[in-house]
């Protein structure tokens, strides 16, 4: 009976790929603006993401998100070495400084100063130069989109494309002079400024003269030591905030959660794709059984069984769902290949296959059960009405 | 003495449409015998159709008894009903209902295929009858590719293949020229016809009540009378 | 048919491309490594604090006890000098002249001595003679007071002299004494570190940001280490301390505690930026440690961690209390 069922369901190919494409759609927005989102929504803790050496955090207390800073005082990086558990501590002073280019204008840049001695914390990804090179006086590395970019020289063709930096250019930050000595790649951020890396004393120099410089302190545990009873002995003895990477990733995730319209945004687009998928897949499908639905008529009354018509119209459904689900992720996947050099946010973990997985399931059964109702309850005595 | 196939007594049916009670079986007695050829004729809305459908198990009647080689169908549970309707019985539509996407031997292995035969023997054995019909050539075609008549013989050949004891023909001609109705007669009769198979076919054709072994007539529920073939009529 | 085919074909295809996306996509940014692993503290509960290292002798800036130009400079950087040695040379021209009047006045006082000496004799003799004459009648009364009194006059003109030649030496002297003072000497025994001043450049007196001349004694260091106010209760002058060197945590280096400043002072720029702008006091404990372990210089910064006690474990009743209580912190 099931070669029947896919017989009758690729019998006329017009349907059939009307079907498929509806689902292919629904599949394809459940997936691509989800990833979209995700894309989004992890350039907000990428910086967090890409310092992975150390395990722990601290701040002020009051910080609600990455780019929230709050300096403290230099003291307490030594407060927080001094804390058991801690193998090391080093500071990070993260701040947006403005950079005076070569032709005069200014651009806001993310400055990340690194701890002088270990250059902890740098750039995952270093395609010109070595980190080391930070050590030469006025050193810092740039970051290659906002080296291609945002910092670039202006063309000489008026209207062409920016000049990229290069290693030995120079840049003015706060008036102080700045080299570049490396290029590195970094994962985009929210804001999509260019960063600059340089060390952590360089980098107070750079900054605006204030009292407290220190942004974060990062803590790296002793081997075997548990994280959670390590960040809640930092908040007990510093007062400051303590967070794993993880729970600072979410802290800084939440923030953005509940008070930015993204989520609700990149919401009614995934729930309004699903409405429209599960409207087309569904009705295309549904109309489908009933233009079958003598077919399964003349089945019933040869004697098939309920049972086994379900069995046939779930296959129909299985099989149009996973091939639709399959085109809608490869498209998704497709697209997402596309635009990997663009500055188009895209995120694809395994997670979202599963997202739209259930979606498009959704529909399936959604579609299959109301024309499995109506092939139940047909009589099949309508097969002798002409 | 023959065996009996079909013994209907006081069969009633009656339709709900919309708040009107329509009376389309009204006490119908009716026997056939095995092995014969029964025609049910009457004026379209004379519950013919309804009772073919009582008949071969796929509607349920409102009162009285209708037995199927001495089985009442009514009592049975629907898994046995099926079975038997599965084995039992074929049906030639006219509309001929062939599944399009299927071809003429596929469409043909369908009631085997039911009845839980393999694929493969299945269609093999379709394609015998296919033969018998005398469309063996042409198996592999869609229904769309065929004539009316050598869609008919397809749908008669998936009516025999599972060779049932019963089957039920509802105006097997009449979507058909008279030619061609003629031959698909001759053909159900050549190839049907055997000593335990019975043959109900519901029809308004009269060009081919002389194929019939008994011809009842209906009007209005009623079964007016029911003759023997060539004019010798008998009270029911 | 083609499509019963070319569909599910593409639809695996398309699953699988999207799974091999995810997968990659998962894939963690690579970590950048730390260029120096970072020193870590080899206790279980510690103190840790920025230490700076300077000679035992603390770092002595050499001040100048006179303003002036520099003539001369002794010494090079990294020179031991003994106590008493000299530092640097002012510009002493002046002072010699001065010092060539004073000697020209003290010889003039010598001179005068002498002329009031030979005007007292001269005096003394008359007087004598006067004196002598034993008629009374043979000199007046008068002739003989007038001589008396010529002698004695002179005699205290001769004082006044003596007076003045004194007076002369002493302006010598203080001449002299203002000369060596333009010889800048090392208070102690021990090595050049800084020299800021170059011969031309003029020396002024009282406290200078930039010491014109640094001079510790090297022969013992001391690594001088901040302790958070905060944390100065936990500090026990009896616990272990392992100095680490910036840049390579292999090298590392017992300290043994020379003495606690009992004063805490507010935190200056002890990790050597100018700039520094905290306004937290620190407890500043010295330490003793041996100079041949590590390759290190006179101001250089350490990572310093002490030993503490643990006093997580002893509150770890406390802790289970306030678990109990649940996450209330």
């Amino acid at each position: 009976m099931n070669h029947i069922a896919l017989k009758m369901l690729m019998g006329d190919t017009g349907k059939y790929i009307g079907i498929v494409m509806g689902l292919t759609f629904a599949s394809l927005i459940m997936t691509q603006q989800p990833a979209i989102f995700l894309g989004i929504m992890s350039r907000t803790y990428s910086f967090i993401a890409d310092v992975g050496l150390p395990d722990i955090w601290v701040m002020d207390s009051k910080v609600q998100f990455v780019d929230d800073i709050k300096p403290l005082q230099d003291t307490e990086l030594y407060r927080v070495r001094g804390i058991s558990g801690v193998e090391w501590a080093m500071p990070m002073y993260k701040g947006l400084l403005k950079a005076r280019l070569t032709d005069g204008t200014f651009q806001t840049c993310n400055v990340v100063g690194l701890d002088d001695a270990t250059l902890i914390g740098g750039p995952p990804m270093m395609l010109e130069g070595k980190l080391d090179d930070l050590r030469r006086s006025d050193s810092v590395i740039v970051d290659i989109d906002g080296a291609r970019d945002k910092l670039g020289k202006p063309s000489p063709i008026p209207g062409g494309k920016a000049i990229p930096l290069k290693i030995g250019d120079n840049l003015e930050l706060n008036d102080r002079r700045a080299i570049v000595v490396g290029i590195a790649k970094v994962t985009r951020t929210f804001q999509s400024q260019p960063v600059i890396y340089t060390t952590y004393s360089r980098a107070k120099s750079y900054a605006p003269k204030e009292r407290k410089l220190l942004s974060f302190v990062l803590v790296k545990a002793k081997k075997g030591q548990d994280l959670a009873e390590l960040t809640r002995s930092i908040r007990e003895k510093t007062g400051l905030a303590a967070y794993t990477q993880t729970e600072f990733i979410t802290l800084t995730y939440e923030y953005f959660m509940h008070n930015t319209g993204i989520p609700i945004n990149f919401g009614i687009s995934v729930l309004l794709g699903f409405i429209v998928g599960a409207a087309i897949a569904g009705q295309t499908f549904y109309n489908f059984t009933l233009e079958n639905l003598r077919q399964f008529g003349v089945l019933k009354a040869m004697g098939t069984s309920n049972w086994t018509l379900l069995r046939m119209i779930l296959l129909q459904a299985v099989l149009v769902g996973s091939i639709g689900y399959g085109l809608g992720v490869g498209l998704t996947a497709l697209f997402g290949f596309a635009m990997r050099h663009t500055i188009l946010a895209f995120k694809f973990p395994w997670q979202l296959l599963l997202f739209s997985g259930a979606g498009v399931s959704l529909i399936c059964i959604f579609a299959a059960i109301i024309s499995i109702l109506k092939v139940i309850r047909l009589e099949p005595a309508i097969v002798f009405k002409g | 003495m023959t065996n009996i196939a079909v013994r209907c007594q006081n069969v009633v049916k009656v339709y709900d449409t919309g708040g009107q009670k329509v009376t389309a079986l009204n006490h119908i007695n009716l026997e056939i015998a095995e092995g014969k050829l029964m025609m049910l004729v009457g004026p379209s809305g004379c519950g013919k159709t309804t009772l073919i459908s009582v008949i071969a198990g796929i509607l349920d009647q409102d009162e009285g008894i209708c037995e199927l080689f001495g089985e009442n169908l009514l009592t049975m549970r629907s898994k046995d009903k099926l079975n038997f309707r599965a084995k039992n019985i074929g049906f030639v539509f006219q509309a001929f209902n062939l599944l399009p996407s299927l071809n003429a031997a596929e469409n043909v292995s369908v009631p085997l295929i039911i009845n839980g035969m393999k694929r493969i023997e299945a269609e093999r054995k379709a394609i015998t009858l296919l033969e018998q019909v005398g469309l063996g050539e042409r198996w592999q075609s869609l229904p769309s590719q065929l004539s009316g008549g050598q869609q008919q013989r397809v749908a008669i050949a998936r009516a025999l293949v599972h060779n049932p004891r019963l089957i039920v023909c509802d105006e097997p001609t009449s979507a058909l020229d008279h030619e061609t109705g003629r031959n698909v007669m001759e053909l159900l009769k050549a190839v049907a016809m055997q000593k335990d198979r019975t043959l109900v076919i519901v029809t308004h054709d009269t060009r081919i009540f002389d194929f019939a072994d008994r011809i009842a007539e209906m009007d209005d529920g009623h079964i007016v009378k029911v003759k023997e073939s060539n004019s010798k009529a008998t009270n029911p | 048919m083609q499509i019963k085919y070319t569909l599910p074909l593409l639809a695996v295809a398309g699953f699988l491309f999207a799974t091999y996306t995810a997968i990659n996509s998962n894939n963690p940014t690579p970590i950048a490594e730390a260029i120096t692993e970072p020193a870590s503290a080899p206790f279980k509960a510690f103190i840790a604090g920025a230490g700076i290292i300077e000679a035992q002798s603390r770092n002595i800036a050499i001040g100048t006890p006179l303003p002036g130009i520099v003539k001369a400079i002794a010494v090079k950087v990294g020179d031991q000098v003994k106590a008493d040695a000299p530092l640097f040379y002012l510009d002493d021209l002046d002072t010699l002249a001065t010092l060539a009047i004073k000697r020209a006045d003290l010889t003039k006082a010598k001179a005068d001595v002498t002329i009031a000496k030979a005007t007292f004799n001269d005096a003394k003799s008359l007087s004598d003679l006067a004196e002598a004459v034993t008629d009374r009648r043979a000199i007046s009364a008068e002739e003989l007071l007038k001589r008396r009194n010529a002698m004695l006059i002179t005699k205290a003109r001769l004082e006044s002299a003596l007076a003045l030649v004194q007076q002369a030496e002493a302006n010598l002297a203080d001449t002299e004494t203002t000369l060596s003072r333009l010889i800048v000497r090392a208070p102690v025994e021990g090595e050049v570190l800084q020299v800021n001043i170059r011969p031309g450049e003029f020396a002024p007196t009282g406290f200078l940001n930039t010491p014109l001349l640094l001079l510790g004694d090297l022969n013992q260091l001391h690594v001088r280490v901040d302790i958070d106010e905060n944390d100065a209760w936990r500090f026990d002058k009896n616990s272990k301390a392992i100095a680490f060197l910036r840049g390579n945590r292999s090298f590392k280096v017992d300290l043994s505690l020379a003495y606690v400043e009992p004063y805490v002072v507010p935190k200056k720029s002890l990790t050597g930026d100018s700039n520094e702008r905290v306004d937290t006091r620190v407890l500043q404990a010295l330490y003793r440690f041996d100079r041949k372990q590590l390759p290190i210089y006179v101001g250089q910064q350490m990572d310093v961690f002490i030993e503490a006690r643990d006093y997580s474990t002893n509150k770890d009743s406390e802790n289970s209390q306030n678990d109990a209580k649940g996450p209330s912190s």
